[in-house]
């Protein structure tokens, strides 16, 4: 069990919303750069290396720490772009950096000891064994957590780890095995874990057909809505297919991660931090959810519980609707 | 395209307050006023990049016309058009008056609102994307719109916002009146 009080790990797309999070109660607010070596590579998304020093100190100056995520694949021969992200996050006095590429964590741990490491869920490390190899060969402080794990298989890896944990607790979930998703590589030709998108928008479309709306993501439709249906993000992950003779949600249903009812449970798990997904998300999202999670988060540190937190943040959903995902799993 | 969903439309009684589309001043003020953004904030325009061209057509579909803008910081063009004219631009969005303008605050979330199908997109994705994160970065007020600043900035802030809020007051009393079952 974690000893002392669970860190709330909140999302920032732009220099405002790191803003937003830090004054809703964000303990750490994990960041990217504006290129492809963070896995939300996304138009007008992300900071520069100036914007994220004057993020840094704004959040130094309130109490937060600054996590940078430089946790996408490096490209063969081209490893620079990556070893100077991880650069001018410790050179802007970033707190740790999240990776997942055994070239980047080599690098940051050789030449920024300073700075903790945090392996990203990128990795997907799982096994007590996997990561002893990333704690034992580049001193990684912190493994953020692959989310298809049960909250009984993280009290277990916790007992047989010696770093720390992150856990996702709201937001968008994957259903690959993270760090190796075939499925948008092969629609769009472009891998998500290299380039930092699992749909590149410019190969994104929403048309207008009779009576619904298809998205298609690279000319495969993914799923088609009828007028005034919620929706979800264009993912292939998350579409609609037809196999076997019947249209379902083939790979998972278009919902998002809400563990807000489980937090106690994941601090029994012995879970050091829980993390909000959604740098993709704006201001309103982040301080909506960063305040449902604060106040979720203090109420089960004074032992009380976060029932409340359903409700307030249904609106927020993908899809509007959500799910405790991997935490309650009843399959294998 | 995606459906917009019942949502809470501007009152008529402000509505009216708008005249129909007849080549409104509204295009040549936007138009001032966006420049001069760019002039006082010229980094507002970076987290476009490429898209700075692209021509945006924005539709509040309680209001008789839409607008188009091009955000190339100081060459920005806003014009005043009729509906119709949403084929000639890159990016089509529609939505509520009072919805898309809170957007442009950032009081609420382009994504949620995307879910529940209150704002619609259609046209190059990439480009709304790149939009739609450069507002929110922007963390625009009605005073940096209008390009005022110390008193008259707050008072027009202060003056504004509070319209609008009373605006969408009352925009969600009528939404619930004319609801089924309400």
């Amino acid at each position: 069990m974690t000893s002392g009080r669970m860190e709330l790990v909140c999302p920032a797309g732009t220099p405002a919303t790191l803003r937003a999070a830090v004054q809703a109660g964000a303990d750490a607010v994990y960041c990217g750069f504006r290129d492809e070596t963070n896995a939300r590579n996304f138009p007008g998304l992300n900071f520069s290396g100036e914007e994220l020093a004057e993020a840094v100190r704004f959040a130094h100056d309130h109490g937060s720490k600054v996590l940078v995520a430089i946790n996408t694949f490096a490209r063969v021969n081209d490893v620079d772009l990556w070893k100077k992200a991880a650069d001018t996050a410790a050179e802007c006095g970033a707190n740790a950096i999240i990776a997942a590429d055994i070239a980047v964590l080599d690098h940051v741990a050789k030449n920024h000891k300073q700075i903790r490491l945090h392996l990203s869920v990128q990795a997907a490390a799982a096994t007590p064994e996997a990561i002893g190899f990333y704690a034992d060969s580049f001193g990684v402080r912190r493994v953020v957590l692959p989310r298809v794990l049960s909250v009984q298989e993280i009290a277990a890896l916790n007992r047989a780890i010696e770093v720390e944990t992150e856990a996702f607790v709201f937001g968008g979930l994957c259903v690959m095995i993270e760090g190796r998703c075939y499925l948008s590589s092969y629609a769009t030709g472009k891998s998500p874990n290299l380039n930092g998108v699992c749909s590149p928008p410019e190969m994104v479309s929403y048309d207008d057909e009779p009576n619904s709306t298809a998205a298609r993501l690279s000319g495969f439709t993914i799923d088609r809505y009828e007028p005034g249906e919620p929706v979800g993000y264009p993912t292939l992950c998350k579409g609609k297919f037809k196999a076997g003779g019947k249209t379902s949600y083939l790979f998972e249903d278009p919902v998002s991660l809400n563990a807000g009812g489980m937090i106690a449970g994941l601090k029994a798990a012995g879970v050091t931090a829980l993390k909000i997904e959604g740098r993709q998300r704006g201001k309103g999202y982040v301080t909506e959810v960063v305040r449902a999670f604060r106040k979720a988060v203090d109420a089960v540190e004074q032992g009380g519980d976060a029932t409340e937190i359903d409700r307030i943040l249904a609106s927020q959903s993908e899809g509007s609707r959500q799910t405790a995902g991997a935490y309650s799993k009843k399959w294998r | 395209m995606m459906t917009i969903s019942t949502e809470p439309t501007l009152p008529a009684v402000i509505r009216h307050l708008f005249p129909p589309f007849a080549g409104l001043p509204l295009g040549p003020l936007l138009t001032l006023s966006l420049r001069s953004m760019a002039r006082r904030q010229p980094r507002l325009f970076d987290r476009l990049g490429e898209h700075r061209t692209a021509c945006y057509f924005i539709d509040p579909v309680d209001l008789a016309f839409a607008f188009t803008v091009v955000p190339d910081a100081e060459r920005s063009i806003v014009r005043v058009v009729r509906k119709s004219e949403a084929a000639t631009s890159s990016v089509q969005i529609r939505g509520p008056i009072l919805t898309l303008l809170s957007l442009l605050d950032g009081t609420l979330d382009g994504d949620a609102l995307f879910f529940s199908r209150i704002i619609s997109i259609s046209g190059r994705t990439e480009a709304v994307l790149a939009l739609r994160n450069t507002i929110e970065d922007a963390e625009l007020s009605p005073a940096d719109l209008l390009g005022l600043s110390g008193f008259l900035a707050r008072l027009a802030d202060t003056g504004i916002l509070g319209a609008l809020s009373v605006a969408r007051q009352m925009a969600n009393r009528n939404s619930r009146r004319e609801a089924p079952g309400a």
